[in-house]
C-alpha cells in the first residue's frame, strides 16, 4: 500500500511536470522549433532580453499584478474585517454570494460581462478609448478580491475573539487595536491571499483578453497571439525562468516556515515528555510534589527574527515594486510623450529580433532626431481581419495606423472608419508604390490606404508524404488518400475561397445557390480535415502534424526554415487562387493623425521597406525594394522567383481572384453557412 | 441548576456593539461588487435580450436552445464531465496519500502540485500539444518501439488531456485541504469498529472529505466547460466547444449573440452549482481555498 | 492618557477598609469604586441580566461566582466596556461611565485563553500598554522587569508567546494587564485551561499578587472551591440575579436559599416547618436550632451539611436510617443513608458497612434555616446525581486518585 501510494504519487507528479520539462528542455534548442532537438544553446534566452515585445509585455503584466493585487489585498481586508463582523447574517451571506461570483462563474463571462460595462460606459462618457489599463485594472481587482477574501475571512474566524478586545483594554483606539493586534495577527492570510491575487493576475488570460485596449498588452494576451503561430522558443526561455525563480521562492519560504515548525515540534515533544515522567511517577505510587512550572533549557527560542527578517524581505519587495510601478505608470501616462499606436498582425514587422532593425525603435529615434518628438510607438497585434473590425467598430480603443487586408479597407472605408490620407506628408509613397498598385477596387482613388505587402495562396505540402502526381491543383486538398492530414482555413472567406476555386466559381458572387455549391464542396472536404487552423499552421506543417494545407506564399518560407528533419515542405500555386495587399490605413479616430502619416513614410524608406520585407518574407509592392540588389541577395533566387512569379500580371490576376467586401446580406449568409459547417 | 441558558460564543459576538470601523470596512467592496460584478451581468443580461438595434428580443436566448447550440452545449458538457470525472479518480487517490503522510512530506507535495500553475497555462497547453502531436515526442518514443504514430491531437481525447493536465491541480488542492483536516483518530475508529479498508473509505472518509470533492469538481468543471483557449489549440474539426463560439461571436463583433450565449450558460452552471452546493454546508468555505 | 494614568497611581490614596461590604443595602458610600445600578442585559430578546445591583470597593478580591449562562461573564464585560447595558448604570468612582469604550477605562482584563498577541515576544506584549500610552522606552524596561519579577517570569523576556506553557501564558496575561496599574482587574475564567495541580498553584499565587498590588480583583469562576478559597467576597448569580453576596464563610454557612446551598458545596436540603424561635421540624424529628424571626409553622428549608452530621449508634441517633452506599474518599468516608425514603449524604471518618442502621445526630449549630424560594424543591436529595454533571466530574477524577 505505502509503496503503491509512492508510486502513484511520482506518476501523477511525471504528468503534471512532464510537459514543463519538455519545456524547459526547448528553451534551450539551437534552433527554432519546439519540437525537433538540434543542439544545446542559449540563444532564445540572449534573444529574450533583445525582443522588446515580450519585455514589454512582461513589464506591463508585473505592473498590472502589483497594483492590482495590492488593491484587492486592502479592499479584500477590510472588506473581510467588515464581513466578519456583521450582525446581519442574509446580508453576510448574500455578499459571501456575490463576492464568490467571479470566483465561480466561467471567465470567460466574467471578461465579457465587464466588456459590456466598459465599451457601454464608455461610450456613455464619449471618451475615445474604452478599454486601457484603467479597464485591466478595474478587472483585474475585480476578480482577485474573492481570492483575497477567502484568505483572509478565515484568519478572522480563527483568530482569538478577545485579541482585539485585549487590546482595547490596553489601550488601543480600535483603529490601534486593527493595526496594531488583529492585522498581524491575521497577516499570513492577507500574504497568502495577496500572493495569490498576484499570481492569478500575473497568469490571467481570458478576463484580460476581453478587457485589454491597445496601449496596454500583458504577457498572456501576447502570448496567446503567439500560440496561434508556431511558438519562437523565446517564450519557453521566459517561462523557464519564471518558472525557476518562483520554484526558488516557494523553496526559500518553505524553508523559513519550516525551521519554525521543527522548534515548535521539539517544544510539543519536551511537554510530552515531562508529562509522561509525572504520568510515570504517578503510577509508580510516588507522591509528586506540585511541579513548579519547570522550562527546559532546552525549550527552543522562536526565530523571531528570522520570521520577522522574511516580513521585511516581502515588505521592502513589496514597497519597491509598488514604486517602480508607480513611476512607470506616472511615466506612461504623465510625461509629455505622444504615444502611437500601431496595430498590426503578428510578426509583420522588422523588430530587432535575431540582428534584424527594431523598426519601432528606429522610428522613435527619428522622430527625436527630425523633429525633437518624444514618441512612443505601442505596437499591438491582432489575428484577424475581423478580429480588427471588431475592434475598430465598437471603437473600444483608438488606433493610430493600422495594415487590413483589401477587403477589409473597402468596408472600412464604406463605413466611414477611415481618415483620408494627406500625401504632403508621405513624399514617398510618389517615388515607390508602382502603378501596379495603385487605383485598386477596394482604394479606387487612393485616398485611404498605402500598400504595404501584398501575396498569393498556395498549397503547402509534406513531399516525405504526398506523392508528386497529385499536386499541382486544388483537388489535393480534397484528396481523399490523405485524410486526417489536410488543414484548411479556420476562416470563412479564405475556406470558401479554396472552394470556390476549385469549383472555378467567383469569389465576390452574391448567388445564394454558388455559396450553397461551395459549401457543399467544404463539407465534401470536413472528414478529411485534420482541422481548421490559421496561424497555428505553421506548428501542424513544420512539425508534420498535418501535411497539406493552403497558406501564403510568405509563410511558406518562414516554415521552411523551421521544419522537423522528417519534413520536407514544398508548394505550388494552383490555377486560380487569391490575391491579397495589406495596406497602411489610419482609422478616423486616430489621435496622432500627423505623425501617423509621418509612419507609413518611414515604412515607405528605403532601409526600413527593406527591413520589413526580408523580416516578413511577403512580396513587397516597394519598386525600389523589389529592384534592391541587397535585397534579391539575401532573399536567394529561389525565394524571389516564388514571391514573385515570372511572367505574371498582378493587375488581372488581382481583379479576378481578389476578395472585395461582401454586400451585407452575403456576408450574413457567409456566417451563416460557415457556422453550419462548422458544426455540422 | 435548571433554567441554565447557555449563551453561545458566536451569539454573544454578534451583539457586541461595533464601531464605524467595524461597520463599513465592507463598504468599499461592497460598493465595488455591485459596480463591477452585478452591474456587467445586468448589461450581458441586456445586451442578450435586445437586437443590433436595441429593440427587445428573445430571439438570440432561444436560438441557444436550437440544435445547433445545444449539441455544442452538449459536447461541451459531454467533455467537460469526463475531464472533471478524471480529474477526480486520479487526484481522490493522491489527495489522500498526501494527506495521510509526513507533515514535511505534505509540505514539499503540496508545493510541487502547486508549482505547474504558476506557469502559463497558454504555455502549458501549447507544451501538451507540442508532446502529443504525430511527430511531438511521445510519437517519435513510441516510434522507436514501432509502434503508432498514435493520432491524438485534434480529437476529443485530445482536447479531455489538455482540460485534465491544466485543471488536476484544483482538484487535488481543494480535497487535500479538507481532508488534511480530518483527524487520524476518526479513521482508527472506524477501524476499529470493525470497518475494513474499503468500510473506512466509503463511510468516513468520502462522507468527511464531500466538502472538498464539491468544490474540487466545480472548479474543474467550470473552467473545462467554457474552455476555448485548450479546444482551439488541442481540438479538431468536430470538437467546437461552447466557450468556443461564444469567442467566435465575440471576434465577429455579434455582441447580442455573445451575451445571449452567456447569460444561458452562466444560468445553467449557476443552478447547477447552487444544487450541487445544497449538498455542502453553504456557509463554510472550507476547502474552497488550498 | 496621561492624565488616566498619573490618576491610576494615585491608588495607594484610596484606603478603604477591606471588607467594606458585607451588607448590600448600605447605600452611599465614599468608597465605592464600581457600582452598578439596576443593570439589565439581553440577548436577542433572552435575558441574561436582570436588574442587578452591585458596588465594590477598592482593594479588595471579589469573586463572581455561579453556573455558566448566569450572566457573571456579561457583568464583567460590562465592568470592562465590552458590552453595554440595556437598561441600568454603571459607575467608576462616581462617574457614569456607560459609554465609555474600553480604552478609556481605568479597568484591565486578563481573558479567558489569555488573549496573549501572538506575533508579540514575551517583552512586548507586556509592555504593549505603556507603549500605546506613549512610555519612554527606558521607564517602560524598567516597568516590564518589575512585573515580570512580580510574575515570576524574569529571563523570559525574549520568549516566543506561544511556545509559552499555559502556566506562564497566565502569567504574562496577568503581568500585561497589572503594568498598566489598573484601579481594577477583571479576570475572566482565568485558571480554566490549567490542569488542576497548576491551578491550585496559581490560586495561591494570584491572591499574593492582589495582596502585594492592592488592586481589586474582579473574579469571574464557576469553581466554588475557588471563589471560597481566593475571595474576600464572595457574589453567588444565578440567571441573571444576584442570589447572595457576602464573605466565603457566609456564604458557606448561612446561604440564603437553596441554590447558593446546593451550589457551595455539598448540602442536604430538606423540606422543614418552623414550629417557634429555635425549633424546627423536619425528617419527622424536632430539633433545635440558632435561627429565629420566623413565623409560626411556616414552611422553609432546611441545610445540613454532610460534615456536621455525626454518625452514632442507632439508639443514640435522633434520625435511624439505612446506608445504602459507601465511598471512600481519603480522608473520610462519603456515605448516601436512606431516611424515609430521603437519601442523605453524610461525612464520616468511620467506616460503616453498606445496609448497616445507623444513628444520626445533628448539633443545633450545624442547621442552617432558609426562607423558601424559587430554587426551593429543585434540589432534591442524592438518589442520583444525573443533574449535577460537574460534581460528577470532580468525582470521576477523585477516584483515579
Amino acid at each position: 500500500m505505502k509503496r503503491f501510494s509512492k508510486i502513484y504519487t511520482a506518476l501523477i507528479l511525471v504528468f503534471l511536470f512532464a510537459p514543463i520539462a519538455v519545456l524547459i528542455f526547448f528553451s534551450f534548442n539551437s534552433g527554432s522549433s519546439t519540437s525537433s532537438f538540434s543542439g544545446f544553446s542559449v540563444r532564445w534566452y540572449v534573444e529574450l532580453f533583445r525582443n522588446a515585445e515580450i519585455l514589454n509585455a512582461l513589464k506591463n503584466s508585473l505592473i498590472l499584478a502589483v497594483t492590482s493585487s495590492l488593491i484587492a489585498t486592502v479592499i479584500g481586508t477590510a472588506a473581510a474585517f467588515g464581513i466578519h463582523h456583521m450582525r446581519n447574517k442574509h446580508l453576510r451571506r448574500s455578499i459571501m454570494s456575490v463576492t464568490n461570483v467571479p470566483m465561480m462563474n466561467p471567465e470567460i463571462i466574467t471578461g465579457i460581462s465587464l466588456m459590456f460595462l466598459f465599451v457601454f460606459v464608455g461610450s456613455f462618457l464619449g471618451l475615445s478609448t474604452k478599454l486601457n489599463f484603467w479597464t485591466m485594472l478595474i478587472a483585474h481587482i475585480t476578480f482577485n478580491l474573492p481570492y483575497v477574501i477567502l484568505n483572509v475571512l478565515p484568519k478572522f474566524k480563527q483568530m482569538d475573539k478577545s485579541l482585539p478586545e485585549a487590546a482595547l483594554d490596553l489601550g488601543c483606539t480600535p483603529i490601534q487595536s486593527f493595526f496594531k493586534v488583529q492585522l498581524p495577527a491575521i497577516l499570513p492570510g492577507v500574504l497568502t491571499g495577496m500572493i495569490m491575487a498576484f499570481t492569478m493576475s500575473l497568469d490571467d488570460f481570458v478576463i484580460s483578453y476581453f478587457t485589454s485596449g491597445v496601449d496596454f498588452q500583458t504577457l498572456p494576451v501576447l502570448i496567446y497571439s503567439m500560440t496561434k503561430k508556431s511558438v519562437k522558443p523565446t517564450i519557453y526561455a521566459l517561462s523557464s525562468i519564471i518558472f525557476v525563480l518562483i520554484f526558488l521562492l516557494l523553496l526559500l519560504s518553505n524553508r523559513e516556515k519550516s525551521t519554525y515548525e521543527r522548534l515548535e515540534v521539539k517544544r510539543l515533544k519536551a511537554e510530552k515528555r515531562r508529562k509522561e515522567a509525572i504520568l510515570r511517577a504517578q503510577k509508580a505510587g510516588k507522591t509528586i510534589k506540585p511541579q513548579k512550572e519547570h522550562i527546559p533549557t532546552d525549550t527552543p527560542r522562536a526565530p523571531k527574527k528570522n520570521s520577522s527578517f522574511l516580513t521585511k524581505i516581502i515588505a521592502v519587495t513589496c514597497a519597491i515594486a509598488v514604486i517602480i510601478s508607480l513611476c512607470v505608470m506616472i511615466g506612461v501616462y504623465s510625461k509629455n510623450t505622444i504615444t502611437l499606436n500601431v496595430y498590426n498582425w503578428g510578426e509583420y514587422i522588422s523588430d530587432g529580433s535575431e540582428g534584424s532593425l527594431n523598426v519601432n525603435r528606429a522610428f522613435e529615434k527619428y522622430c527625436r532626431s527630425e523633429f525633437g518628438m518624444n514618441v512612443k510607438v505601442n505596437y499591438v497585434t491582432y489575428t484577424s481581419n475581423e478580429d480588427l473590425y471588431a475592434k475598430l467598430s465598437t471603437d473600444a480603443v483608438s488606433y493610430d495606423i493600422i495594415i487590413p487586408s483589401d477587403y477589409m479597407i473597402a468596408r472600412l472605408a464604406s463605413e466611414g472608419l477611415l481618415a483620408e490620407l494627406n500625401f504632403d506628408n508621405i513624399p514617398n509613397y510618389e517615388s515607390c508604390i508602382s502603378e501596379n498598385f495603385r487605383g485598386l477596387y477596394y482604394d479606387p482613388e487612393n485616398k485611404y490606404s498605402v500598400p504595404y505587402t501584398y501575396g498569393m495562396i498556395g498549397v503547402i505540402y509534406n513531399a516525405n508524404v504526398v506523392s508528386e502526381e497529385d499536386t499541382g491543383s486544388w483537388d489535393l486538398m480534397w484528396n481523399s488518400k490523405y485524410s486526417g492530414d489536410i488543414v484548411q482555413f479556420n476562416n470563412a472567406r479564405d475556406a470558401f475561397g479554396t472552394a470556390f476555386y476549385k469549383l472555378g466559381l467567383d469569389v465576390n458572387t452574391s448567388d445564394v445557390s454558388e455559396w450553397r455549391a461551395g459549401l457543399e464542396e467544404l463539407k465534401k472536404q470536413k472528414p478529411l480535415l485534420d482541422k481548421y487552423v490559421m496561424d497555428e499552421i505553421y506548428n501542424m506543417m513544420e512539425s508534420g502534424e498535418a501535411a497539406i494545407g493552403a497558406y501564403y506564399a510568405g509563410d511558406y518560407l518562414t516554415m521552411l526554415d523551421n521544419q522537423a528533419d522528417n519534413v520536407d515542405l514544398q508548394f505550388y500555386y494552383p490555377e486560380n487562387t487569391n490575391l491579397f495587399i495589406d495596406a497602411m490605413c489610419i482609422p478616423a479616430s486616430a489621435q496622432n493623425k500627423d505623425l501617423a502619416e509621418k509612419y507609413i513614410n518611414f515604412m515607405l524608406s528605403e532601409e526600413v521597406a527593406i527591413a520589413n520585407a526580408e523580416y516578413i518574407c511577403y512580396a513587397s509592392p516597394h519598386s525600389v525594394v523589389y529592384n534592391s540588389e541587397v535585397y534579391r541577395e539575401d532573399m536567394g533566387e529561389d525565394v524571389i522567383e516564388i514571391l514573385y512569379p515570372k511572367d505574371f500580371d498582378f493587375h488581372a490576376a488581382y481583379d479576378a481572384n481578389c476578395y472585395k467586401d461582401l454586400d451585407a446580406q452575403t456576408k450574413k449568409l457567409l456566417n451563416s453557412l460557415w457556422e453550419e459547417l462548422k458544426i455540422s | 441548576m435548571t433554567g441554565k441558558k447557555v449563551i453561545s460564543e458566536s451569539r454573544r459576538r454578534q451583539t457586541q456593539k461595533r464601531g464605524w470601523l467595524q461597520r463599513y470596512a465592507a463598504m468599499p467592496h461592497v460598493v465595488w461588487a455591485v459596480l463591477f460584478i452585478i452591474a456587467p451581468l445586468i448589461f450581458v443580461a441586456y445586451y442578450a435580450f435586445t437586437d443590433a438595434d436595441g429593440a427587445f428580443t428573445l430571439a438570440n436566448v432561444s436560438s441557444f436552445f436550437t440544435e445547433k447550440y445545444l449539441s455544442i452545449f452538449f459536447r461541451s458538457l459531454k467533455l467537460a464531465l469526463i475531464a472533471t470525472a478524471i480529474c477526480l479518480l486520479l487526484g481522490y487517490p493522491i489527495a489522500y496519500f498526501i494527506s495521510r503522510s509526513k507533515p514535511k512530506t505534505q509540505k514539499i507535495l503540496i508545493l510541487l502540485l502547486m508549482l505547474p500553475m504558476w506557469m502559463n497555462f497558454l504555455i502549458r497547453t501549447y507544451a501538451i500539444m507540442v508532446l502529443i502531436q504525430d511527430t511531438g515526442i511521445i510519437n517519435s518514443f513510441l516510434g522507436n518501439f514501432g509502434i503508432g504514430p498514435i493520432h491524438i491531437l485534434g480529437t476529443e481525447s485530445a482536447v479531455v488531456i489538455g482540460m485534465v493536465y491544466d485543471y488536476l491541480p484544483f482538484m487535488i488542492l481543494p480535497i487535500y485541504s479538507v481532508m488534511a483536516k480530518l483527524d487520524n483518530r476518526l479513521i482508527e475508529a472506524a477501524a476499529d469498529l470493525g470497518c475494513n479498508g474499503f468500510a473506512v473509505l466509503r463511510k468516513v472518509i468520502l462522507p468527511l472529505s464531500l466538502s472538498g470533492v464539491i468544490s474540487g469538481v466545480t472548479m474543474v468543471l467550470v473552467p473545462s466547460i467554457s474552455t476555448f483557449y485548450i479546444s482551439q489549440k488541442l481540438g479538431g474539426v468536430d470538437t467546437l466547444m461552447i466557450g468556443d463560439v461564444i469567442e467566435q461571436q465575440y471576434a465577429a463583433s455579434n455582441y447580442n449573440m455573445t451575451a445571449s450565449l452567456s447569460l444561458v450558460l452562466m444560468v445553467i452552471l449557476l443552478v447547477g452549482l447552487a444544487i450541487v452546493n445544497r449538498y455542502s454546508d453553504s456557509e463554510s468555505d472550507g476547502g474552497m481555498m488550498p | 492618557m496621561k492624565k488616566r494614568l498619573t490618576e491610576k497611581q494615585d491608588l495607594s490614596e484610596i484606603t478603604e477598609s477591606q471588607n467594606s461590604i458585607s451588607d448590600n443595602t448600605v447605600s452611599e458610600e465614599k468608597s465605592k469604586l464600581i457600582e452598578l445600578r439596576g443593570v439589565s442585559k439581553s440577548f436577542d430578546g433572552e435575558t441574561v441580566l436582570d436588574s442587578i445591583d452591585l458596588y465594590i470597593t477598592g482593594k479588595e478580591f471579589i469573586t463572581l461566582l455561579g453556573p455558566s449562562g448566569c450572566g457573571k461573564t456579561t457583568t464583567l464585560r460590562i465592568i470592562g466596556g465590552f458590552e453595554f447595558p440595556d437598561v441600568g448604570d454603571v459607575f467608576f468612582d462616581g462617574v457614569r461611565i456607560n459609554d465609555i469604550p474600553p480604552h478609556k477605562r481605568q479597568v484591565n482584563t486578563v481573558f479567558q485563553k489569555y488573549a496573549l498577541f501572538p506575533h508579540l515576544n514575551v517583552y512586548d506584549n507586556i509592555a504593549f500598554g505603556l507603549r500605546i500610552a506613549k512610555i519612554s522606552e527606558n521607564e517602560i524596561k524598567e516597568r516590564v522587569s518589575e512585573m515580570l519579577a512580580l510574575v515570576n517570569l524574569r529571563g523570559f523576556e525574549k520568549r516566543n508567546v506561544n511556545l509559552l506553557s499555559g502556566g506562564q501564558q497566565q502569567r504574562v496575561a496577568i503581568a500585561r494587564a497589572l503594568i498598566n496599574k489598573p484601579k481594577v482587574l477583571l479576570l475572566d475564567e482565568p485558571l480554566g485551561a490549567l490542569d488542576l495541580k497548576l491551578r491550585k498553584d496559581m490560586q495561591v499565587e494570584l491572591k499574593n499578587i492582589q495582596t502585594k498590588t492592592g488592586i481589586t480583583f474582579i473574579y469571574v469562576t464557576h469553581d466554588q472551591e475557588e471563589a471560597l478559597s481566593m475571595s474576600d467576597t464572595v457574589v453567588v448569580m444565578a440567571n441573571g440575579k444576584i442570589q447572595q453576596i457576602g464573605s466565603p464563610t457566609d456564604i458557606y454557612n448561612e446561604p440564603v436559599n437553596a441554590f447558593v446551598a446546593d451550589f457551595i458545596g455539598e448540602s442536604n436540603i430538606i423540606d422543614g416547618v418552623m414550629l417557634a424561635d429555635y425549633k424546627v421540624k423536619f425528617a419527622g424529628h424536632v430539633f433545635e436550632c440558632l435561627d429565629k424571626g420566623f413565623e409560626k409553622n411556616e414552611q422553609i428549608d432546611v441545610v445540613v451539611r454532610p460534615e456536621d452530621v455525626d454518625v452514632v449508634a442507632v439508639d443514640k441517633g435522633m434520625l435511624t436510617g439505612t446506608v445504602s452506599s459507601v465511598t471512600f474518599k481519603g480522608v473520610h468516608y462519603e456515605i448516601i443513608v436512606d431516611i424515609n425514603g430521603f437519601k442523605w449524604m453524610i461525612q464520616t471518618t468511620d467506616y460503616v458497612a453498606p445496609e448497616a442502621k445507623i444513628g444520626l445526630f445533628i448539633e443545633p449549630d450545624a442547621i442552617h434555616i432558609m426562607k423558601k424560594s424559587e430554587y426551593s424543591d429543585m434540589f432534591g436529595d442524592y438518589s442520583s446525581f444525573s443533574e449535577e454533571l460537574e460534581h460528577l466530574s470532580d468525582i470521576t477524577e477523585d477516584v483515579e486518585e
